[in-house]
């Protein structure tokens, strides 16, 4: 294992990507721009622009891309990895590559969402973004998601309402339930109400 | 509620406490305190016997204490499970309930609180909200008028089940009310308790209003607001119905209320912007719409689950609009009104959502996690070499390294969570992170810093909290320089002191070092380590007199996106404040201490590579620079 690590002989075959997300990036900074820097950087065989990255026509690009350039890094500028890092490591993942090699940069929510008064800070640093990711692309290595074992049994704190009907909802599932209450009953703040709006029906 | 008792797969366990949850998705290992009955499950019939007897009574705290329940009490009578307590508390051992449960022997008073363990795959947390007590407002009286009362009292006033069978009397002498008043935003909307809108006042202040009107029509009604909110659906029309049977509403927030000592009357004094002028009417009872708060347990289960806080202390979700039920740790997730107050089809809405994200995970067989854990290279572990170390194993918060002297230290695989710490504290660079490698942050930190570093500021941030709080910066819009150059790792644990170094070396203006706050840390002791590294490197630079400000250490989670940005905006004044030319001579003087501290950098395998192929990047990214106009 640790002597992988240290390998990284294939050439590199990185696309890069730059969204626009309509006009959240692209009405702050030029993306045609940031192409044609990233375009400019060791082991880049592809750079273009996008109008929704996330998108299927976004996807289907990717896709299209790692097959015709024979791509073996991806890296997409565009929204945080909390938006879409799950989207695009499936999209990699749909074309035959390993989800890990494929590496977001935040040009959004990091970039033309905070930094609206400067426009041309915000273009550098998506530049910067983009290129470090791209060094970082160039050094991952494919990687197995490991696989764990599910105890089938689920645990509901909290006897109100709200928990109430998710243990109902996973007992019809058949998935066996431990309802958790600190108090002698359940039934929570509903069980203390007179009748209950919308339906004015008493609570219990 | 009794569906839930009667449904076979649902083991309901009242009473009960959860004292700590390990593990991971569908592995949790969840250690419950089932607190001492004192009544045996198994022979308690439910009949009562033993309350009927008991001598002792103490507030019910079902019946927001406006009546007693006895020492051997259930809170309600359609308390579910049906089976009664002993409140040890209260109870004078006199064992009168003992003899009146007889031959079914169902007291046992040397029952302990047992401690057991279970083996869960996925857990939804639906904890609840507690009531904001209107106590510290002065200006309500409340608890000073006895016919000032809250809204949770209201309802067991009305309740039929309730302390008074559904009558509704003044508590000062017992008689019906005529004139009622309903105060809405009590703590709510008030910069001085609880900010935000606690979602249901207005509509359970008009329902009350409703039920009040229908058992007595000719009772006069009048609601306080500042604003009637009734966004879902049939709720406006609800409002609507109010308005048509009589229900005065009151536009303003009341200044104070003031009673005739003689009558125990009220008279509330307050601005009506309807009429543009200062009022003063006088009521028989008084209700405050109490604001809805986090439970007082919220702090201490959010560190028991390992799960994060929103500003008002509700849990946070993972995400506001994609991921409203998910916490940020795969495999919990919430319901209802512990992540923000909410009414009961909401609530319920979200248990179902709930139950639909829990049985993703819990329908499989095998469940998949990140593979971002760590590995030892065994050959660089000086342990193998016969020499004492082990610090690898002090450090990990899980105890998922197995060290053993003269043995090269092993990571367990199943039990390794990702934080880093030990890759960060291995002294001797033995301890790699996948998809963190130091290769890799280093050729993300030579990249960001290729152009003008001394104008960069590297922020290092942790995957749960700060990227978080960075983020919620951005969607917010909360304007922060243009300069910061963020790398994001999953754990401030992770952050090693030679990205530090080499930042400085490379001649970066400043860098932030930040992750999450102790209590929210996905790590359990991440953080903790973190934060003592930081602590150390902080007395470093300052012994080598580094300008203050440019080096910063923040705790930011991912609910703080204004400090985010007030973080980076005040580090970067302090980097304005110092003269070029000063800033200039300090990162040269600096620069060699620096690099002396990174000598062993390049022995790190891969790191060599990578500095070669970012010198490439480098070179690429300032040719550019130079031929843009
Ligand atoms: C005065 C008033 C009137 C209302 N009227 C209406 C109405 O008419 N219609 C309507 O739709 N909504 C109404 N609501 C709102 C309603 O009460 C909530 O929507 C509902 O109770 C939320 O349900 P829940 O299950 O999320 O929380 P809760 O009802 O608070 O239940 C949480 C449960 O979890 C338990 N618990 C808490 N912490 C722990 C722990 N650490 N371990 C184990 N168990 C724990 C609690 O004991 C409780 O049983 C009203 C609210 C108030 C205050
Ligand atoms: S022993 Fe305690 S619980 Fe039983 S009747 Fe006496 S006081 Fe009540
Ligand atoms: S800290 Fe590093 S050198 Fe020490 S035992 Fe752990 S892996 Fe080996
Ligand atoms: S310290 Fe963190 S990264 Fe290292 S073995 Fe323990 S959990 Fe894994």
């Amino acid at each position: 294992m640790s002597d992988a690590l240290n390998k990284n002989e294939e050439e590199l075959r990185i696309g890069v990507y730059i969204c626009h997300c309509g006009s959240n990036i692209a009405g702050v900074i030029p993306p045609k721009e940031v192409v044609n820097f990233a375009a400019e950087l060791p082991g880049v065989v592809r750079a273009t622009d996008t109008l929704y990255a996330c998108a299927d026509s976004g996807q289907r690009l990717i896709k299209e891309d790692i097959k015709k350039y024979n791509l073996n890094r991806v890296v997409v500028s565009a929204c945080s990895v909390r938006m879409h890092e799950p989207t695009f490591r499936a999209a990699v993942a749909e074309a035959g590559m390993n989800p890990f090699l494929m590496e977001m940069a935040n040009i959004r929510e990091q970039c033309t969402w905070a930094h609206g008064h400067d426009r041309e800070g915000a273009l550098a640093k998506a530049k910067d973004l983009t290129a470090s990711a791209v060094s970082k692309v160039s050094f991952l290595q494919p990687l197995d998601m490991i696989n764990v074992p599910v105890s089938k049994k689920a645990m509901v704190i909290g006897g109100g309402v709200a928990g109430i009907s998710a243990a109902l909802d996973l007992a019809e599932q058949n998935i066996p339930v431990v309802l958790v209450e600190k108090e002698p009953t359940i039934g929570g703040v509903m069980a203390q109400l007179n009748k209950t709006f919308p339906t004015m029906d008493c609570s219990i | 509620m009794v569906d839930a008792a009667r449904q076979p797969l649902i083991e309901v366990k009242t009473y009960t406490e959860v004292e700590k949850v390990e593990g991971f998705v569908g592995n949790f290992k969840v250690t419950l305190r089932e607190k001492a009955k004192y009544v045996r499950a198994d022979r308690c019939n439910g009949c009562g016997d033993c309350a009927k007897v008991c001598p002792i009574e103490v507030p019910n705290y079902f019946e927001m204490n406006l009546a007693p329940r006895k020492a051997a009490y259930i809170p309600m009578s359609q308390s579910v499970p049906l089976i009664y307590n002993i409140d040890m508390d209260a109870c004078i051992h006199c064992y009168k309930c003992v003899e009146a449960c007889g031959p079914l022997e169902a007291i046992d008073f040397s029952m302990q609180d047992k401690i057991v363990e279970e083996e869960i795959g996925a857990i939804v947390v639906a904890t609840g909200f507690s009531h904001f007590d209107p106590s510290p407002m002065e200006e309500y009286g409340y608890n000073r008028y006895p016919n000032v009362i809250t809204a949770m009292e209201m309802e067991r006033l009305n309740n039929s089940a309730g302390p008074t069978a559904g009558s509704l009397i003044r508590p000062s002498d017992g008689k019906k009310p005529q004139r009622l008043a309903f105060i809405n935003c009590v703590g709510s909307r008030d910069k001085r308790f609880v900010e935000s809108c606690s979602n249901f006042c207005c509509m359970y202040s008009i329902k009350n209003a409703v039920l009040a009107k229908q058992m007595n029509p000719s009772a006069d009604i009048s609601i306080y607001y500042i604003d009637i909110r009734t966004p879902s659906k049939g709720y406006e029309e609800f409002y609507d119905r109010a308005r048509s049977m009589g229900i005065h509403f009151i536009q303003g927030r009341p200044a104070m209320i003031t009673e005739d000592p003689e009558s125990r009357n009220l008279f509330i004094h307050t601005e009506d912007i309807a009429l543009g002028k200062v009022v003063e009417h006088e009521y028989d009872l008084v209700i405050l719409n109490q604001a809805a708060i986090p439970q007082p347990d919220q702090n201490h289960m959010s560190s028991v689950l390992n799960v994060a806080q929103s500003p008002g202390g509700w849990y946070m979700e993972y995400h506001p609009k994609l991921r409203p039920m998910d916490s940020p740790t795969d495999g919990i997730f919430f319901a209802g009104a512990c992540q923000g107050p909410k009414d009961i089809p909401a609530s319920v809405a979200q248990g179902s959502a709930a139950a639909a994200r829990a049985s993703r995970i819990l329908h499989s067989k095998s469940w998949q996690i990140e593979p971002t854990i760590a590995n030892v290279w065994s050959d660089r572990c000086v342990s193998a070499q016969g020499k004492v170390c082990g610090i690898c194993e002090r450090s990990c918060p899980y105890g998922a390294i197995d060290y053993t002297q003269g043995k090269a230290a092993e990571v367990i695989t199943a039990k390794c969570h990702g934080c880093g710490a030990c890759v960060a504290e291995c002294p001797h660079d033995a301890i790699t992170q996948l998809h963190y490698t130091d290769a890799q942050i280093l050729a993300q930190i030579r990249t960001l810093l290729a152009n003008k570093p001394e104008e960069k500021i590297l922020a290092l941030r942790c995957h749960w909290c700060s990227y978080g709080g960075a983020d919620l910066a951005g969607t917010s819009h909360f304007e922060y320089t243009a300069n910061e150059r963020g790398i994001k790792v999953m754990c401030s644990a992770r952050m090693d002191a030679d990205f530090i170094y080499e930042a400085y070396r490379l001649g970066a203006g400043a860098v932030l070092f930040s992750g999450c706050h102790p209590q929210d840390c996905h790590y359990i002791t991440g953080q903790v380590i973190g934060a003592k590294r930081a602590k150390r490197l902080e007395t470093i630079f300052e012994r080598l007199n580094m300008t203050p400000g440019r080096f910063r250490v923040e705790w930011i989670s991912a609910a703080e996106g204004d400090k985010y940005a007030r973080v980076l905006n005040e580090t970067q004044a302090a980097l304005d404040a110092i003269p070029p030319a000063d800033l200039h001579a300090e990162i040269e003087r600096l620069r060699p201490d620096m690099a002396k501290r990174l000598t062993r950098l390049p022995n790190i395998p891969g790191v060599q590579r990578a500095m070669d192929h970012t010198e490439v990047m480098v070179n690429t990214i300032l040719s550019r620079e130079k031929a843009a106009p």
